[in-house]
């Protein structure tokens, strides 16, 4: 099964990548109004009993990510401005309590908003950002808040279209592969 | 050209050993309570201080493109954003769970609370990074931790504007702080901060201007009268030049005995060329025939301000020692820089000019001088205190901040905190405290201690814990997640007393409750409103302000007993070097003139004697009293006269210039000593002791 997920995630990885660049980024993905994504992930790590493959869908705007979990179990987690809440299957809004106003926690937020709309002002506000062909790697800076990521990865394909991200932790590596992706003012409509 | 190449190497030479000086913004880092254990009380609750290396952000309705600059800026200037609360290990998470309500933890442990737990810890474990939730799970798998800071901190409330905490940088970059200074100011009256840094941001602005411009304007003022009556271009170049190396002499000074330097001591170093025209006017153009008369007055006018630096140097602040460690090495380096060259202050001559004054017997001027102090006991000596606020420099921006945090942290009893000694139990010495209607006893963390019996049935109710800790882990692995947390509760967990309650609650928040110094437990209470400057004996007071006001009055005390044992030991000086008691009573008449004028000025306007004010009237006796001494030791002679008139003026000019400086302590410091050598030197130079008044005893 990791062999299968392994070869996944390589088959999946833009063959030479288009030369990514600071300035193509911005030009693809500054100004963004929405983007939505169907979205493969894989977890695996310590607190995984095995490789965890799960479907999600994903809807950006800014100032509001939903990530909803398709299968194998169905949950829409919000991040709206620098909260998170759930939203259970009658539909009714769960606020974490205590934890939402976590400095951490809304660290950890801000970033994954900034990550899934590729923001790089709001990625290099905790970390250095190192660009190579096909793909823009993350540094932690020290002393940010999310030193907690060992190693950050974005792919892009050879029109800088978002392939894939991984993310590791200490104890976790998330691989997220990007299917179908819609973003709103499409990249041929723009100037 | 030999002993110039000679100043200029060792001037090299001074600066070369200035490297590695640091530079201090805030003089209030100056103070620290002589008492050890007072000291100790203070720094220990500061060191866990809600201040320590932090600032706090209230931001309230900030349309998006102001709180996107606002986060930005803060980013630029190097904040991270930091909890207020630490987060608590889960040790002390289960020693402070006997403070839970018995059926709030029959709730958390409940079939329904741990499947939800599971359900929502699966959710948000699903997003990148979620893993960070499954650590906190292990840590704290039933959720006691923030069950707990609900009980403590109250619900959280909706609506009301968020304070937010975020760490400095170190080192701090001024420039960038400033841009977020500006940035916060701007977007006012919405957003409201506070913090050391803005503080230190705001002297440290005030500082370079002050060294700048009063350096500027004391120099070029300086040179301008020393060229108007001497009229040698060479001699501006020797002030120029001594001046260069007597600054350097007191900078190398403060190296060697302190390793930095308070930017407002490097804006009064600008005062050393007032003192240094004061010795080049008094060491040249000496006539070899009155040579005796010339060295008896400058003997007399070095002697007394060295002892007003001396004076200084035993002041307990650490910024008032700098100074006067920096004026003596200055005053010592000008004096060794002036010793190369002799012939030159030989070949000095001042314009001489007369005017008509009024000559006093030496029963006229014990009568004047008893008029004056008559005056001072008629207007009241006026009292002693200072506060902070006089001692550092603070825009009313920042004023406004502070009474708006202020505000707030009285709201929650915080504002006047102060530590009390205490024996037996803690609750015994709160509710001594509010026998005296100091404390509100409900708003102290005690209130919230619930009684043993209480505890105790929720600790029975707790026995279940490693049974539903086993059932989350169940429900968790049913989601494919793992988690090992600790399957029971550690040994020791008990009732908690109001000690080891407090303790545990300092350990979490950055307000320490109590704490052991000395041998001594003591309780920290916040004092009720309107109660702050009552004098609580063995209590300190523990929140910056009180307790700074508290220190800077207690050390202007000790600095005007200072001032008293220093005139005393200028009197006896006087005494040997004069021979005269009529000429002592001379030298020291016109500050009883500026004693009086002092003590009708503070009646009429209600102010205090203050710490800057004592620094002042030091100076003053260093500086003022040399007038007269210069005068009456040369029989009020032309050439006395005239340098008499250049070195006051230039003290007037020096001094002067202070009064465009935006720190209080210098203008305070400008306006006390401008206004007590004006007096001196009128007096010097229009009352002269009547011929043969000072040949008696």
């Amino acid at each position: 099964m990791i062999a299968a997920l392994l070869a996944a995630a390589l088959l999946a990885a833009p063959a030479a990548g288009g030369v990514v660049t600071p300035e193509g980024l911005r030009a693809r993905y500054g100004g963004i109004r929405r983007l939505e994504a169907e979205v493969v992930q894989v977890k695996e790590g310590k607190h995984w009993a095995r490789p965890f493959e799960s479907r999600v869908k994903l809807r950006y705007t800014p100032g509001r990510v939903e990530w909803e979990t398709v299968a194998p179990v169905q949950a829409l987690a919000v991040i709206e401005g620098d909260a998170l809440y759930l939203v259970g299957p009658d539909g009714k809004r769960r606020d974490l309590g205590p934890m939402a106003g976590d400095p951490r926690l809304e660290a950890i937020l801000r970033f994954v908003r900034a990550l899934l709309s590729v923001d790089l002002p709001g990625i290099e506000r905790d970390f250095a950002l190192t660009y190579g062909p096909g793909e823009l790697t993350a540094t932690p800076r020290p002393g940010s808040q999310l030193e907690l990521f060992t190693a950050v990865r974005l792919r892009f394909g050879a029109d800088l279209s978002i392939a894939a991200v991984d993310l590791e932790t200490r104890d976790e590596k998330t691989h997220l592969r990007f299917e179908r992706v819609e973003q709103d003012p499409a990249p041929a409509a723009r100037p | 050209m030999k002993r110039t190449l000679l100043a200029l190497a060792s001037m090299a030479a001074l600066a070369l050993a200035l490297r590695g000086i640091r530079l201090e913004e805030d003089p209030v880092h100056s103070l620290a309570h002589p008492d050890p254990i007072r000291a100790q009380v203070f720094d220990r609750y500061q060191a866990q201080g809600l201040f320590r290396d932090l600032i706090f952000v209230e931001a309230q309705d900030l349309p998006a493109a102001d709180a996107q600059a606002l986060a930005a800026g803060l980013g630029e200037a190097g904040y991270a954003e930091a909890p207020l609360f630490d987060r608590p290990s889960p040790e002390t998470v289960l020693r402070l769970s006997p403070l839970l309500p018995r059926a709030e933890v029959e709730r958390l442990m409940g079939e329904e609370a741990l499947g939800r737990r599971a359900r929502e810890a699966a959710s948000v474990a699903m997003l990148p990074g979620g893993d960070a939730v499954l650590e906190e799970l292990e840590r704290d798998p039933l959720g006691l931790g923030p069950a707990l800071l609900v009980r403590m901190a109250g619900a959280p409330q909706g609506g009301g504007p968020a304070v937010r905490a975020y760490r400095s940088p170190r080192p701090m970059i001024y420039d960038r702080v400033g841009r977020l200074y500006d940035l916060l100011v701007r977007l006012g009256p919405r957003v409201h901060f506070i913090g050391g840094d803005f503080f230190a941001l705001e002297n440290y602005r005030a500082a370079h201007h002050d060294i700048l411009v009063c350096t500027v304007m004391s120099l070029v003022l300086n040179l301008l009268l020393f060229h108007l009556f001497t009229g040698r271009r060479v001699l501006l170049g020797l002030l120029l030049l001594g001046s260069a190396a007597s600054y350097l002499c007191g900078l190398v000074a403060i190296r060697a005995f302190f390793g930095e330097v308070f930017a407002v001591v490097l804006a009064y170093t600008s005062t050393f060329v007032g003192f240094n025209t004061e010795s080049l006017v008094y060491l040249s153009g000496i006539d070899p025939r009155r040579k005796r008369e010339a060295i008896l007055g400058v003997g007399s006018a070095l002697g007394t301000t060295l002892i007003g630096f001396l004076l200084l140097l035993a002041g307990r602040t650490v910024m008032i020692r700098e100074m006067a460690v920096a004026s003596l090495a200055g005053l010592l380096g000008f004096l060794g820089f002036l010793a190369l060259y002799p012939r030159l202050l030989a070949s000095v001559s001042f314009r001489t000019f007369r005017w008509p004054g009024v000559a006093l017997s030496g029963r006229w001027l014990a009568a004047l001088s008893l008029a004056a102090c008559g005056v001072v006991a008629l207007a009241g000596v006026p009292g002693v205190a200072t506060h902070v606020d006089a001692f550092r420099f603070q825009t009313p921006v920042l004023d406004e901040q502070v009474a708006h945090f202020s505000s707030r942290l009285d709201a929650l009893s915080l504002e006047d905190v102060v530590a009390i000694p205490a024996r037996g139990s803690a609750e015994e010495a709160l509710a001594a405290l509010a026998a005296q209607g100091l404390v509100d006893p409900a708003r102290h963390p005690l209130a919230r201690l619930p009684p043993r019996a209480e505890q105790e049935a929720t600790l029975r109710a707790l026995s279940g814990y490693g049974q539903a800790v086993a059932r989350l882990a169940a429900l968790l692995e049913e989601e494919g997640i793992r988690i090992a947390p600790a399957p029971q509760l550690p040994p020791g967990i008990a009732p908690l007393d109001g000690w080891r309650y407090l303790e545990l609650l300092g350990s979490l928040g950055p307000l320490r409750w109590t704490d052991e110094v000395g041998g001594q437990r003591w309780l920290m209470a916040g004092l009720e409103p309107g109660r702050a400057g009552r004098d609580l004996g063995a209590a300190v007071a523990v929140s910056p302000r009180h307790h700074y006001d508290a220190l800077l009055t207690t050390l202007s005390r000790e600095l005007g007993l200072l001032f008293l044992a220093g005139l005393v030991a200028m009197a006896a000086f006087l005494a040997v070097v004069q021979r005269r008691a009529v000429r002592v009573l001379y030298v020291f008449a016109p500050l009883f003139l500026a004693a009086a004028a002092f003590a009708v000025w503070a009646r009429l306007t209600g102010s205090s004697i203050h710490i800057v004010h004592l620094m002042g009237f030091s100076l003053v006796i260093a500086i003022g009293t040399d007038y007269t001494a210069v005068t009456v030791s040369g029989g009020h002679g032309p050439v006395e006269r005239s340098k008499v008139l250049v070195a006051g003026l230039s003290a007037l000019a020096t001094f002067g210039s202070l009064l465009l400086a935006r720190h209080p302590v210098l203008r305070e410091l400008g306006a006390t000593v401008a206004a007590g050598c004006a007096i001196s030197m009128a007096f010097a130079l229009l009352v002269p002791l009547r011929q043969g008044a000072g040949e008696g005893r």
